[in-house]
């Protein structure tokens, strides 16, 4: 099988699997527990949180939560309380499922623009944020066109117009993938495992120290009280090695990844392909074959035992993308929107594979639906 | 003092000399709704009691019991001894979450009873007045709420406040069993739920279309006849593999008969399916005039490659209406998931809408329509639901 729907989630890592199961089998004591073994658990799971954090910036500390939607969730509904909170139409429904939650609820949440390819708008950005604005969330690399947001950037003009937001970013798709390291600018940063070769069940909100949230969880009282319940230990073992591994050569596969995505786009540049995102992340290959169904090709390249994906698997349940509507494509284009995603270990023979079939496919449907 | 649920059954089929063949059925299929839940069913006349439930199952209770065709309404309440002073304490009760504009009827079959009906109404009313002060206003005419007192013939009274609409109908397996076309859209199962009520058993015939539909699709027609099952009695779905049918056509027929080529197929094997597996219908959610292959003229090319009667029970409907009852039976969501369905694909742009017999029957004949069948028919794959 060649698995290239690693936006959705991605293969665990041996290495990471055999460090955490030590803490299935034997060192499953409870970390918050004052004897020895107890003691020994935390301190592991505390290496592994500075391991994490060594990836950002000076400054930067961070709470473990069950995934990357609970680290938005922690973080949208600490701050959006008064004032007004800023997001875009392009955000994960992590993000923008709190918004919309907000907004019927009588908050004033508010919607940037998107360019045609997925990443905000900076225009319309800009005239959203203002003096009564609290909170600006966007993401980092959007999980259905790759589009990369210059959040740096983003960060340091919205605050100039308004120097007490806080911003936030769900970098799920970027941590562990995009080599620059972010900036202090940045106050909240969502991470999740299981899409850099970890397990699921276990994400981060990273955050500026400085920086006050408060729990969604209330309990036991861990995490410094900002989110309760027994930690998942297995979970974040596997975090902080999948992190330490795919931190070793970041550049060098950053750039090898970007050669597998250049070959697999020039084979399936056929007539009647169209790309979303030009200049996206080498992860992540979004297009549309236009007037023909995804979810068709994507069964005929299972078939071939390639799986592709058709958007973002967190709403397979919805007709058409969200954010390519957004970004102002027509039916036809949403009808026939496909996403395949790269990782580190997908070599160049195996895209070319995928990419001859994901041809024949296309051009074998093209056929049978007369476009 | 105990819980109880009174079933009421549709009066209509009671007056024949069927009627203990009718009660058998219902009294069955009651039986079945129940058996996941500790109970007991008495069974007096023209109704049934549901006695000795646990407090936990009871909403399951008349949700399951809402399923049953051939029940008419259905009263939560409390039975107790035919005692002047237990029942008031037990109607006293029976008020507790209640409030507004009432009046207490009494049907005192139970002709020895000390009190008149019209006497222990003022009785019982006169006391939960005063259980309850600034509560209740006594309305006679047009109240809010009747409290009703049943006083039986063994001693027992029932007491009940709500009354709950059931399916209606006739119960299932009094009108035979039908052969159900489901296709994962919002009408099929809807049509199948019509034909339930009427009494007739259901088996569903899905045609799957991999790779142009997918395994979800499947398993939404599947959770669609899981649905359809609590109104059936059980449920078995046979999943005919299209896809070699539907290229055949597209590869041979003229692209504006893609949709005619294809229902007179499906009508053709759901009728096979039933002649071998022992039905006696084909029911379609068809609606007149709805999409191209609704029209008049369509329906009579499909109709005509079958000899079994064809029910149509949405024939009339505006889509509207069969919506209502999709969101009322639960299987509106899931008809509304977007997996691809087996025609969207091979949608022509142009359907011949008022399709000529003598041209279907050309396009036809560049097929080998029994050869196409027969394959389909060997790749049958039969889902209990």
């Amino acid at each position: 099988m060649i698995y290239l729907d690693n936006a959705a989630t991605t293969k665990p890592l041996e290495k990471a699997l055999e460090a955490a199961e030590v803490y299935l089998k034997e060192e499953y004591f409870n970390p918050s527990a004052l004897y020895l073994v107890g003691l020994k658990v935390k301190e592991s799971e505390q290496n592994a949180k500075k391991t994490i954090l060594s990836r950002f910036p000076l400054g930067y500390d961070l709470i473990f939560t069950s995934c990357g939607s609970e680290a938005d969730n922690t973080a949208i509904f600490s701050f959006c309380k008064r004032g007004n909170a800023v997001t875009t139409l392009g955000e994960h429904s992590a993000v923008y499922e709190c918004f919309n939650k907000l907004k019927i609820s009588g908050y004033d949440a508010r919607f940037a623009k998107l360019n045609k390819d997925g990443s905000v708008n900076e225009e319309s950005l800009l005239s959203l944020v203002d003096e009564n604005t609290v909170f600006v969330s966007i993401v980092h690399v959007n999980n259905e066109t790759g589009a990369v947001n210059d959040i740096d950037r983003l960060a340091e003009v919205v605050k100039k117009k308004n120097p007490s937001v806080i911003f936030h970013s769900d970098g799920v798709q970027a941590f562990g993938k995009i080599p620059e390291k972010i900036s202090s600018k940045i106050d909240l940063y969502s991470i999740s495992a299981h899409k850099i070769n970890g397990v699921k069940g276990i994400g981060a909100l990273v955050k500026k120290k400085g920086v006050n949230i408060s729990p969604l969880i209330y309990g036991g009282g861990q995490e410094d009280g900002l989110r309760s319940g027994t930690e998942n230990v297995f979970g974040i073992i596997s975090f902080s090695v999948a992190t330490e591994e795919c931190f070793k050569e970041i550049e060098s596969n950053y750039l090898k990844v970007d050669r597998v995505k250049r070959k697999f786009k020039e084979i399936v540049s056929v007539d009647g392909v169209r790309f979303f995102a030009e200049n996206s992340s080498p992860y992540i290959l979004s297009f549309s074959a236009v007037g023909l169904r995804g979810e068709v090709i994507q069964h005929m390249m299972e078939d071939y035992g390639v799986i592709i994906g058709t958007g973002s698997a967190c709403s397979s349940k919805k007709r058409h993308s969200r954010i390519l509507f957004c970004s102002g494509f027509d039916n036809k284009t949403l009808d026939g929107a496909l996403r395949v995603s790269f990782s580190r270990f997908t070599t160049e023979e195996e895209a070319i594979f995928a990419a001859e079939k994901l041809k024949e496919c296309i051009l074998r449907l093209k056929g049978v639906m007369r476009v | 003092m105990k819980k109880i649920i009174i079933i009421r059954v549709c009066e209509i089929f009671l007056k024949g000399k069927n009627r203990f063949y009718f009660l058998k059925l219902l009294e069955d299929h009651i039986e079945m709704a129940l058996s996941p839940y500790s109970h007991e069913l008495e069974k007096s006349q023209m109704r049934y009691i549901v006695t000795n439930f646990s407090d936990g199952d009871f909403d399951k209770i008349i949700g399951a019991l809402k399923k049953v065709s051939g029940i008419h309404t259905l009263s939560p309440g409390y039975s107790v001894e035919s005692d002047v002073d237990k029942i008031s304490d037990c109607a006293v009760k029976a008020m507790e979450e209640k409030r507004g504009f009432f009046k207490v009827e009494t049907n005192r079959a139970d002709k020895r009873f000390p009190l008149h009906s019209v006497e222990l109404s003022a009785k019982v009313g006169g006391d939960i007045l005063s259980a309850y002060p600034n509560v209740f206003t006594v309305k006679v005419k047009n109240p809010e709420l009747v409290l009703n007192i049943d006083i039986r013939e063994n001693g027992v009274t029932l007491i009940y406040t709500d009354v709950i609409k059931g399916m209606g109908g006739i119960p299932i397996g009094s009108s035979g069993h039908g052969f159900l076309m489901l296709s994962g859209g919002i009408d099929s199962p809807v049509a199948g739920y019509m034909m339930c009520k009427r009494g007739m058993r259901l088996s569903g015939v899905h045609f799957h279309s991999y790779p142009y539909t997918g395994e979800a699709a499947k398993q939404k027609v599947i959770e669609l006849a899981e649905n359809l099952s609590q109104y059936s009695c059980g449920m078995k779905l046979y999943i005919v593999k299209f896809t070699e049918i539907q290229e055949a056509i597209h590869k041979f027929c003229s692209e504006e008969f893609m949709i005619t080529m294809m229902r007179r197929f499906m009508m053709r094997i759901t009728e096979r399916l039933a002649l071998k597996f022992g039905g006696q219908a084909i029911i379609t959610g068809e609606s007149l005039g709805q999409v191209a292959s609704q029209t008049v003229e369509s329906i009579t090319s499909s109709n005509s490659v079958v000899k079994m009667p064809v029910f149509r029970p949405l024939i009339a409907f505006d889509k509207l209406d069969t919506i209502e009852i999709a969101q009322k039976i639960g299987t509106y969501d899931t008809s509304i998931l977007p997996y691809e369905d087996c025609c969207t694909v091979f949608l022509p742009k142009y359907p011949v809408i008022k399709p000529k017999m003598e041209k279907v029957l050309k396009e036809e004949s560049k097929l080998d329509v029994e050869g196409l069948i027969e394959n389909a028919l060997n790749q049958i794959e039969v889902v209990e639901a």
